[in-house]
């Protein structure tokens, strides 16, 4: 056994680095794309607030502020 | 928080300005405790190197065991008051190097006790009249102390290192020799022992250029000590650090890696005996001769580190350099005024790394990845810098769960808790190692934690400003919706 068993994992798993799905340069183009697409949304939910808009936007809307606002805080340089 | 730790850390800096006593990793030994006669020291060479701020010693010590069993235990004894300031005791096979397993670690007996020690721990029991050589490793911090302890602002400044010229041991030992190796020749002061003591007859210290030998000398009984101690030239500053806090913040979404490193310095050289004088200062800048005052700490960084910042007590520092290139990236930092010796200077520096060259995933692992940083960076000085405390925290994941952890730095306590910060429901899981009297010259070890972030774990930050914005479209439609008009609807056509 290795004295260093940690280590050896680091070593063994070379060929796969860690690379976050949206690099830092386009995180806020990003961010900024998805948080628009989100207030759009919410501008054509407020035209008519029907049930049937809630689904239709509403949850639309919701997802891309959801990932829209975790891209912008980390293109802001707050790295959640 | 940050007031109870500033608090804190001046009730510590009052309590013991000197010392590092602690009282975290220890095993307690009865009070009646003294090693067991199992070994002998037949030959010990000590070597101790004065170039920094602190000691490094060196023991090479060839023991034998005169027991009728096969023992695994061996006792480093250490003075009172000394043990608080010994740092980073490693033990090898001298002749085997490769050979892992020696376990070296601190043993109390009682707190009145006049000695401690270091419990050395041997991968394989040394059999009976077997010989083994060891060679075990350690640093003494704020062991120098400035004599006189005031000088002027452009004088040279003189340090004194006392010590015993026997090295510490709970064994007997036939032949033994302490070798100093000091940085300088300008030596003013050497306590000179007598002949009588000395195996070959000779007068200690034995001179050869900087290196200072006592010795040999001939069979001693355990706990024996020969005070001595040398004063020689030191125009540098001793730089202490009383506490270094380390975060670093690992964002998957982010694609980062954040440290930041707090740092409280002091600088133990000699005070100045009359006022700080600008004048002075600034004509010595031109032709830059040796000082004892710090004037820059140089910083350097892993590779493809980037937006560093340098922040003190009044806010951002504008005297640095970040020099960043495909080969290097060295942070300069200018403090905003020469620290001399009695003065203090806390700032904060931090800087960014790209995660995929600190964090891979695991082989054959849906989720596990692992993580290497350094375990502290710090300023790297020509004269050296001593930690009293250090304390690293690993930020990960909200939601990372299974943390296992592996340093070469010896920790005395770690533990895992949560920090909460920004867009955080549950809070960060987070790894908390604390170091105690750490040098500089462990800063390239490595810290390498392996932890799992599940998917439900990952997509928590986005998922719940989802429910909260649905919410309120829900709420939006809802309240919309209500008929709060009074009197009875008019029926239109």
């Amino acid at each position: 056994m290795s004295a260093s068993p940690l280590h050896d994992i680091w070593e063994a798993s070379a060929s796969q680095p860690l690379e976050a799905s949206i690099g830092k340069a386009s995180q806020f183009y990003v961010g900024f794309a998805l948080l628009l697409i989100g207030f759009f949304l919410t501008s054509l939910f407020g035209l008519n607030n029907t049930f049937k808009n809630v689904s239709l936007y509403g949850i639309p809307a919701s997802l891309a502020f959801g990932f829209g606002a975790v891209y912008m805080i980390c293109a802001v340089g707050v790295y959640v | 928080m940050r007031l109870l730790q500033w608090a804190s850390l001046g009730l510590v800096t009052l309590a013991a300005a000197d010392s590092n006593l602690t009282h975290e990793s220890r095993n307690i030994l009865p009070s009646v405790f003294k090693p067991p006669q199992h070994f002998r020291n037949v030959n010990l060479v000590r070597n101790i190197n004065l170039d920094k701020s602190y000691a490094k010693e060196t023991i090479n010590v060839v023991i034998e065991n005169i027991d009728k069993e096969p023992q695994s235990h061996y006792y480093l004894p250490f003075e009172p008051g000394t043990i608080g300031r010994i740092g980073a005791v490693e033990v090898k096979d001298k002749k085997n190097p490769e050979r892992g397993g020696f376990v070296a670690e601190v043993t109390e007996l009682d707190p009145y006790s006049p000695t401690e020690f270091y419990k050395i721990t041997f991968p394989t029991p040394l059999k009976p009249q077997e010989q083994l050589t060891l060679s075990i490793n350690y640093y003494s911090l704020s062991i120098l102390n400035p004599l006189p302890a005031q000088i002027e602002q452009t004088d040279k400044q003189y340090v004194l290192y006392s010590f015993s010229v026997y090295a510490p041991s709970a064994y007997v030992t036939q032949k033994q020799k302490t070798k100093l190796k000091l940085p300088t020749t300008d030596v003013p002061d050497a306590v000179v022992l007598p002949k009588s003591l000395n195996a070959e007859g000779k007068e200690d210290p034995q001179k050869s250029g900087t290196t200072y030998t006592y010795g040999p000398y001939g069979e001693r009984e355990a706990g024996a000590t020969q005070e001595a101690s040398v004063r020689y030239e030191f125009t540098k500053p001793l730089v202490h650090g009383k506490l270094l806090e380390r975060d670093v913040e690992v964002s998957h979404w982010g694609g980062n890696v954040a440290v930041e490193e707090r740092h409280w310095f002091t600088n133990r050289g000699a005070t100045l005996k009359n006022h700080f004088s600008r004048v002075a200062w600034q004509a010595s800048s031109y032709y830059n001769p040796p000082t004892s005052a710090l004037k820059e700490f140089r910083y350097p960084l892993v590779v493809g580190s980037a937006d560093a910042y340098f922040i003190d007590d009044i806010g951002n520092v504008s005297t640095s350099h970040f020099r960043s290139s495909k080969r290097e990236a060295t942070l300069e930092l200018k403090p905003r005024y020469p620290i001399f010796g009695g003065w203090n200077y806390s700032f904060k520096v931090g800087w960014n790394g790209d995660l995929q060259s600190f964090v891979r995933r695991i082989t054959g692992s849906s989720d596990g990845y692992v993580l290497k940083v350094p375990f502290f960076e710090g300023p790297k000085q020509a004269e050296g810098v001593e930690y009293e405390r250090l304390v690293t925290r690993i930020i990960l994941p909200e939601g990372a769960k299974n943390v296992r952890f592996e340093t070469a730095v010896p920790i005395v306590s770690n533990s895992t808790g949560l920090h909460r910060t920004f867009m955080d429901t549950v809070g960060r899981t987070t790894l908390t190692l604390t170091a105690v009297n750490v040098v500089d010259e462990l800063r390239d070890r490595d810290l390498v934690v392996i932890y799992d972030y599940p998917s439900a774990a990952r997509f928590r930050k986005p998922l719940t400003i989802f429910a909260g914005v649905l919410a309120i479209f829900a709420v939006s439609w809802v309240v919309g919706n209500l008929d709060v008009s009074i009197g009875k609807k008019q029926k239109t056509a």
